[in-house]
């Protein structure tokens, strides 16, 4: 490998802080608001001009999997905080808390024609679409609110090391190389960005077949006639088959979601997969841009021409963000295995609950993932945490809990855990975990009884509808 | 627990980073000035490598939501700008994404015409006053669809040739004594660096060539454009016919309503989106006022005006959707990826246009394009065109540099005038030809023979009448 010197340089410190969140995103954004609502002074760097990754600049304007199989909404604090936020607004929509766990079959047919994201294992579940735009805005908001000094246009690239602590971050932006020093340091960039110059160990496997193995370049489609395009998937299947299949083999994408928010009912979605051999490398992201782009507008043309209500369409916009699914995972102080996802006890540093609804039979056996404060922190660094879908995990639990309001988690405790281990002035490794999970109630999120034995067995009747479903 | 504010510095040690590439030209930014840059470039047989920060190619004229490419005629009609800017257009026609004025009506001071561009609200791209007959005109000048657009310049680049990295930051020049030998840049691969025999700085700000040592301006003048930011968005569904129903016959209301949507800190000011099927969509593109020390490449001051842009936005249309006719079922379709930035740092470079060039009549034996002067009324109808040197492109003190973007060798006043999209996709076109004769010649760029670089760029369609 060939390498060039860099020479030793003197990088300008712009900021001293408590905490530095690397990454604006979902992770980010739980971790920052967290840590500054619990008097931290934080720091929050990102590399887009607006906050929500994924969620907003990806245009996955989706929080799904909110309630469990009993109905009961498992994720709630910030992510809820969020849609209330947007719900004020009318830029949000879900299925009525009334249905939520029904499974009436008109109530679940009725949702499960209304969105691929509300319903699962037969029943409806708590799923929210949101405005990307005013997501954007909300999220200013929040951490505005909450007292985060918000660094964007900003790329935190590289952590400044002192032995196995982590003494702070150098970013990127137009006003040249920069340092935040910070005592607790976030990473919070999707991919553990930190990791690999932080010494810190990580694993990036992915089998092909699974769903994170894909990036994703989505796009919208306004001017549809939507209630025209539906009729005639409906009411003309065998025909709409037919051209599913002509523009797959022209190249393009056949399937797409109508927004099913106030005054966008002529705006469709396009998710989509590309296979990689890895997100974080640059000629691999390029190249899928590139793919990316050229289907989209074979996609497009294709609809425009052939399918009815497509007559006067136009592409609003494709992602600002190339969406990406997973890549570096940490391998932290505890790692989440195939093994936990049929384990039905939550651990004693357990500091969220996600509902499991995506792997059929086995969901239903094991309708809960506890996920433990340890995957969250690195073995060798001491004042780092990894509050993002590079949380340690192996491939099959990376595969379904690295969403959204999964990723708000994770970041939530790691802010909360940081905020709170620096006014007691003990490391986060110390942090006193039941005042954690107390602190974490008393912000809304649900936590299991860590001392009673979980006795689960499911004893409902058989599933009917196929699952699991993969295709966000 | 309060923040500190410091002017201390942390040591980074030296050390090895990887190069990934080696190529004759390394074009940094993928804006206009870099995509005329690595087109020109990669066409002229070099092996030419593009960097750029975002996931598409296009800058302002994307990813800011400024996609309109204004001042191809001058006032009378005249169209000055050619080669890679008519190319560009072409294209964009041939897929249905691009929208202008007929030929036949540049110039034309036919009432219904005007009054139609009027109407757009899109006045200052479309219109000029012509001091030599008293009347007001239209000019060419293209808008092109931005999603379209930037699948258009992948396969424009792509098929010249040219290695395109996206997602990729360059950020520091690598330095042989006052020679440029590469830059590195940051990527989800980490840092890396790329070398080049010649590297063009085309990030719009002058990214590369500060710590290149180049001598540039940074003085910005709160009175001109170029101090000003812009926070760009796109309302979809609004009827636009009741909109100008409810204006037309509610003159007073309108009035007061916009009044009172100023008061509270929205916009009234929009234009209608003339694209094809895009007759529910409307464009701000707002601006932010900056005070005196307005520094467009402060990371702090972005972040405010992004949140403070955000914000008003939201204002807007909340007010808009609430109170005027024809906005009931509108929503936010996007605002833009990138933040609109005007102006900034300006090399000084082996010439620098001033006012003085905007009323003279000399062509420079260097000239490697000529732009259309409508921006400065009576002066415009003496001196409608102006002619740009190559050395406005030549940093003074560094080699292996050229400058290709709005950063160019300007003073602020001119700068305000000639640095928008196809000024920067000549400046572009111009700095890759001449960059890859001088890799050809193993020469500096400031050495390239002129009169050859006039040929070249004459060969590629480029306007140069006059130029001896």
């Amino acid at each position: 490998m060939k390498t060039i010197k860099e020479s030793a340089r003197e990088t300008k410190v712009c900021r001293e802080a408590d905490v530095v969140v690397v990454g604006g995103g979902p992770g980010g954004i739980g971790a920052a608001v967290s840590a500054a609502r619990n008097g931290a002074d934080t720091v929050l760097i990102e590399r887009y001009g607006h906050l929500g990754g994924m969620g907003t600049g990806g245009l996955v304007t989706i929080i799904p999997l909110l309630t469990d199989i009993f109905g009961k909404q498992q994720i709630v604090s910030i992510t809820q905080e969020w849609i209330d936020r947007l719900d004020a607004r009318e830029a949000v929509d879900y299925p009525k808390k009334e249905h939520w766990g029904s499974a009436d079959k008109d109530i679940v047919k009725y949702y499960f024609e209304r969105s691929f994201f509300y319903t699962r294992l037969d029943r409806v579940i708590y799923a929210a679409i949101i405005d990307a735009e005013i997501s954007k805005v909300i999220l200013n908001e929040m951490v505005e609110e909450a007292g985060v000094k918000t660094y964007l246009h900003s790329w935190g690239t590289e952590p400044i090391m002192e032995g196995n602590t982590c003494k702070g971050v150098i970013f990127e932006s137009k006003s040249g190389r920069q340092a935040v020093l910070g005592k607790v340091v976030i990473d919070s960039t999707g991919d553990g960005d930190l990791l690999p110059y932080a010494g810190i160990e990580f694993e990036d496997n992915i089998p092909p077949n699974f769903r994170i193995a894909n990036l994703a370049l989505c796009f919208w489609v306004d001017g549809v006639d939507v209630e025209k395009a539906e009729d005639f998937r409906k009411n003309n299947p065998e025909k709409f088959g037919e051209l599913a299949r002509k523009c797959m083999e022209a190249g393009g994408f056949p399937g797409f979601f109508r927004s099913l928010l106030k005054n966008q009912e002529s705006i469709v979605w396009c998710h989509n997969r590309y296979p990689n051999k890895s997100q974080i490398d640059v000629e691999e992201l390029t190249r899928v841009e590139f793919e990316g782009r050229k289907k989209m507008m074979i996609t497009y043309d294709f609809w425009k021409k052939n399918l009815p209500g497509f007559e006067k369409s136009f592409i609003v916009l494709s992602c600002p963000q190339l969406g990406t699914r997973s890549s570096r995972r940490l391998i932290g102080e505890y790692k989440l295995t195939k093994k936990d996802l049929a384990d039905n006890q939550p651990f004693e540093d357990t500091i969220a609950i996600f509902p499991d609804l995506d792997r059929g039979q086995e969901s239903l056996d094991h309708p809960l993932m506890y996920i433990p404060y340890r995957s969250l922190l690195p073995k060798n660094v001491d004042n780092m945490f990894v509050a993002c879908r590079a949380f340690s995990s192996d491939e099959h639990v990376q595969e379904w809990f690295n969403l959204i309001p999964h990723c708000i988690a994770f970041g939530e405790a790691a802010g909360t855990a940081s905020a709170m281990a620096l006014q007691a002035g003990v490391g986060i490794k110390d942090v006193d975990m039941k005042a954690l999970q107390k602190k974490l109630a008393s912000q809304g999120v649900p936590l299991p009884d860590v001392t009673k034995k979980v006795d689960y067995k499911y004893t409902g009747p058989p599933l009917v509808s196929t699952s699991p479903f993969t295709l966000h | 627990m309060p923040g500190k504010s410091s002017v201390r510095t942390i040591t980074e040690q030296a050390r090895q980073i990887k190069v990934c590439r080696e190529a004759d030209v390394v074009v940094v930014g993928g804006g206009p000035g870099g995509i005329g840059s690595a087109i020109a470039a990669a066409r002229s047989g070099a092996d030419t490598v593009l960097i750029e920060r975002y996931g598409h190619l296009g800058g302002m004229a994307t990813g800011g939501l400024v996609n309109i490419i204004p001042n191809l005629s001058d006032i009378s009609g005249k169209q000055h700008l050619f080669g890679l800017n008519q190319e560009i257009i072409d294209r964009m026609d041939a897929r249905g994404g691009a929208s202008y004025p007929k030929k036949e009506h540049w110039g034309t001071t036919d009432k219904k015409l005007v009054n139609y561009y009027h109407d757009t609200g899109l006045d200052w791209f479309y219109i000029r006053h012509d001091y030599n007959i008293g009347k007001e005109r239209v000019l060419y000048t293209a808008v092109v669809d931005p999603e379209i657009f930037k699948d258009e310049l992948n396969d424009m680049v792509q098929e010249a040739g040219v290695d395109l990295w996206l997602h990729s930051w360059g950020t520091r020049p690598i330095m042989e004594g006052s020679t440029v030998k590469g830059v590195f840049f940051e990527s989800k691969s980490g840092r890396q660096a790329i070398l080049g025999k010649v590297v063009i700085d085309a990030t719009g700000d002058g990214d590369i060539f500060v710590e290149a040592g180049a001598e540039f301006d940074g003085e910005l003048d709160n009175k001109h454009r170029t101090a000003w930011l812009a926070f760009t968005f796109w309302l979809a569904d609004v009827d636009i016919r009741k909109y100008d129903d409810f204006k037309a016959t509610h003159a007073e209301k309108y009035e007061e309503l916009m009044q009172e949507l100023a008061k509270l800190g929205g916009y009234s000011h929009f234009f209608k989106g003339v694209l094809k099927n895009q007759h529910n969509v409307i464009w701000y593109h707002c601006f932010q006022p900056q005070p005196e020390s307005s520094d467009a490449k402060d990371v702090r001051e972005l972040t405010q005006v992004d949140i403070i842009g955000r914000k008003r936005a939201l204002v807007t249309y909340e007010f808009m959707k609430k109170y005027v006719p024809g906005f009931e079922n509108s929503f936010i379709m996007q605002t833009a990826p990138q933040l609109g930035l005007q102006g900034g740092r300006r090399v000084i470079g082996e010439y620098t246009l001033t006012d003085r060039d905007m009323e003279s009549d000399e062509v420079h034996e260097d000239t490697i394009v000529v732009l259309a002067n409508n921006d400065n009324g009576e002066i415009s109808a003496r001196h409608p065109t102006i002619c740009v040197p190559y050395r406005c492109l030549v940093p003074k003190k560094v080699d292996g540099l050229l400058v290709a973007c709005r950063a160019f060798s300007s003073s602020d006043s001119v700068n305000q005038h000639f640095n928008i999209i196809p000024h920067c996709i000549a400046y572009g076109q111009a700095a890759g030809t001449a960059a890859a004769m001088a890799v050809e010649a193993g020469i500096q760029p400031r050495k390239v023979d002129y009169k050859e670089l006039h040929n070249n760029l004459v060969k590629q369609n480029v306007m140069l009448p006059g130029v001896k």
